[in-house]
């Protein structure tokens, strides 16, 4: 194909059509429609739902939309979050993208560093997938938010929150990740090769930054002990990051590189690899559960959410991966484990937000569980589905990352295997 | 200036009139679980006998407070009196102040978009002097006062009285006083084995040494 070199870059001379009008991009634009019907739901419910309070009820006592969001108020349910359960899917599909695509460039930096040549010839395309999944977690995390109030991030920042740190963070480590793709694609190969070591090294220092902060802004809510008391929360989303990273790797593996003699070894590389850490996150989830506070370790374990915990997570994340890649065998048995990866690494995300509200808060005086007033009920656990503005976002976030993985592959082709720096 | 309640919660009849006069004082989002405060119950039995414990409940207005340490733009931020309040205008809905809360005392407010909670009423303070619960309740379970006026009547109150705090071991300092029963009986199903009784004397340096540590941020 025809190529334009800009800044040492070449940019594949390719067509709108063939840009924009793909088989792929067109179902992006499905699940992203998708989306885009789910963050309506979202916004009509945030902004504009029939909601009042006790003033306008003075003010307006016969205004027929007041009757209408008194009745709301008092025989159904107001507003899209539920007091008990702040966080909710969107949370868990933020931190399934977001932490699975900082694995894959994690993974790749590591790889580069112990000079793993054959990672190093897929990096760009490892490394695109990645941060497609990076800006899918941050379309998601975007419709959670307030986003007309954004700009107290700047004006008013409360340097210690774990929130906060995410600014800093993802505006210096977007463009990170971006140079090093740079570097990858480029052809002055002098300075990308005096640059390569500080680069990597600088990448892996803040990788591990990244998962500090994340793990930091668990850990704060002091009240949530599923959160504050799993121990080194950070190198325990480091593994489950590498876990699932690794799964996205042996699936991207398969549908790019299936074709190509370095296949076989890429595969066992990734085989080796996923063995590794499926058994390091099953020691972590042993460890893990006996330290963690016997309210939350109770209701995940052997209450009601050990079918998910058990038949979801553990059996899709750990046991059956490890059955399927633990003797070397076909390149297939590790795509099958990388697929039920993904799927139990989502599982594992979801438990783990829904999991940290599922005990309530209300056991406040030690005599047992509190019903808010006459009219509830105690509750002793705590789960609210997510609502249907909610999962169709989740799905739509898949276009996001697919849009972006095929703009950058239609221009630089990131799917090739190239020569190493 | 440090603000805070006693709860003699054995008076409480749960008539909710504190919960009504919160919502109509505040113009508090209408809605069973929208509210600022909140009488809650316990139920059980002991040897098959048959209890209910309530408890009237509210934010803590920590001194410690896990909600403004958590807080991205500093909507929730201390005000004078260690009030724990949230500009509205600055919230970015993240909920991570809910998250952290270990009383379930927030909750979104539809109406503004934001977050929302008990102010102990701070416009009507100097005013009034004391909140709108306290104002409106029948069987005087509250007491609104400051903590470093030894005049005041939480002070004269807490000096007589033994007390506990709501889950006490988060370490964040709370300021809902709950007077324990003096009647032995409702004492007992109303607490449990492992809370910290205390008396005046034995809280008044931890808090005024807090007080000290806070004063500047509650100044700003």
């Amino acid at each position: 194909m025809e190529t334009i070199n800009f800044a040492g870059v070449d940019i594949n001379k390719v067509s709108l059509k063939r840009l924009l009008l793909s088989k792929t991009m067109l179902s992006a634009y499905v699940l992203v429609a998708i989306a885009l019907v789910g963050v309506y739901d979202l916004f009509h419910l945030r902004y504009f739902s029939g909601a009042v309070s006790a003033h306008d009820a003075g003010l307006n006592p016969a205004d027929p939309g007041m009757i209408a969001a008194m009745k709301q108020a008092v025989f159904g349910t107001v507003g899209e979050i539920d007091r008990t359960q702040p966080w909710t899917v969107l949370i868990a599909n933020y931190m399934y993208m977001v932490y699975t695509g900082s694995g894959v460039i994690f993974l790749v930096a590591l790889a580069e560093f112990m000079n793993f040549r054959i990672v190093g010839k897929a990096a760009a395309g490892f490394m695109v997938a990645g941060i497609s999944m990076i800006f899918a977690g941050m379309f998601t995390i975007a419709t959670d938010l307030h986003l007309l109030n954004m700009h107290y991030m700047l004006l008013t920042p409360n340097f210690n929150a774990g929130i906060w740190l995410m600014l800093p963070l993802y505006c210096t480590y977007i463009p990170f990740v971006l140079f090093e793709i740079y570097l990858l694609l480029t052809n002055k190969r002098e300075m990308a090769r005096r640059m390569a070591l500080p680069i990597l090294i600088l990448a892996l220092g803040i990788d591990l930054i990244e998962y500090y902060i994340q793990a930091k802004l668990f850990s704060m809510n002091t009240a949530r002990h599923l959160w504050t008391e799993f121990p080194a929360l950070t190198f325990y989303f480091i593994i489950s990051a590498f876990v699932a990273g690794l799964g996205v790797m042996g699936v991207y593996t398969y549908l790019v590189h299936r074709k190509k003699p370095e296949y076989h070894s890429l595969m066992d590389l990734i085989r080796k690899a996923m063995l590794t850490f499926v058994f390091l996150l099953g020691l972590y989830e042993i460890i893990g559960y006996m330290t963690v506070d016997k309210d939350w370790a109770y209701l995940i374990l052997l209450g009601p959410f050990s079918y998910v915990y058990f038949l979801g997570y553990i059996l899709l994340t750990l046991a059956l991966p490890f059955l399927f890649i633990v003797k070397p065998g076909k390149p297939i048995w590790t795509v099958i484990a990388s697929l039920l990866i993904l799927v139990g690494s989502y599982i594992g995300r979801y438990l783990f937000v829904y999991g940290g509200n599922a005990n309530p808060m209300s056991n406040r005086f030690g005599t047992g569980y509190e019903s808010y007033s006459i009219y509830s009920k105690a509750e002793s656990f705590i789960y609210n589905s997510p609502h249907l503005g909610e999962i169709l976002i989740v799905i739509g976030s898949v276009g996001v990352a697919m849009i972006i993985y095929k703009l950058l592959n239609a221009l630089f082709s990131v799917g090739k295997l190239r020569e190493h720096h | 200036m440090n603000y805070a309640i006693a709860l003699d919660y054995q008076n409480c009849i749960n008539c909710q009139a504190c919960e009504v006069a919160c919502k109509e004082e505040n113009g508090v989002q209408l809605g069973a679980k929208k509210q600022r405060i909140w009488v809650g119950m316990v139920e059980g039995t002991i040897f098959g006998k048959p209890y209910a414990n309530i408890y009237p409940s509210q934010c803590n207005h920590c001194i410690d407070a896990p909600c403004v340490t958590v807080c991205p733009t500093n909507a929730s931020h201390y005000q004078p009196g260690g009030i724990v309040k949230v500009n509205s205008k600055q919230c970015i809905l993240c909920k991570s102040c809910m998250e952290a809360c270990p009383y379930d005392a927030r909750f979104v407010d539809d109406t503004r978009v934001t977050i929302d909670k008990c102010t102990f009423c701070d416009h009507r303070i100097v005013e009034e002097g004391t909140t709108a619960c306290q104002a409106t309740c029948p069987t005087k379970v509250r007491t609104f006062g400051d903590l470093d006026d030894p005049t005041s009547d939480i002070v004269k109150l807490l000096q007589t009285r033994r007390f506990f705090f709501q889950k006490e071991y988060t370490g964040t300092l709370p300021k809902l006083f709950y007077l324990l029963p003096e009647d032995d009986a409702y004492a007992r199903q109303s607490v449990s084995a492992g809370t910290n009784i205390y008396t005046w004397k034995d809280i008044e340096p931890l808090y005024q040494q807090a007080n000290t540590r806070r004063s500047k941020e509650w100044r700003r």
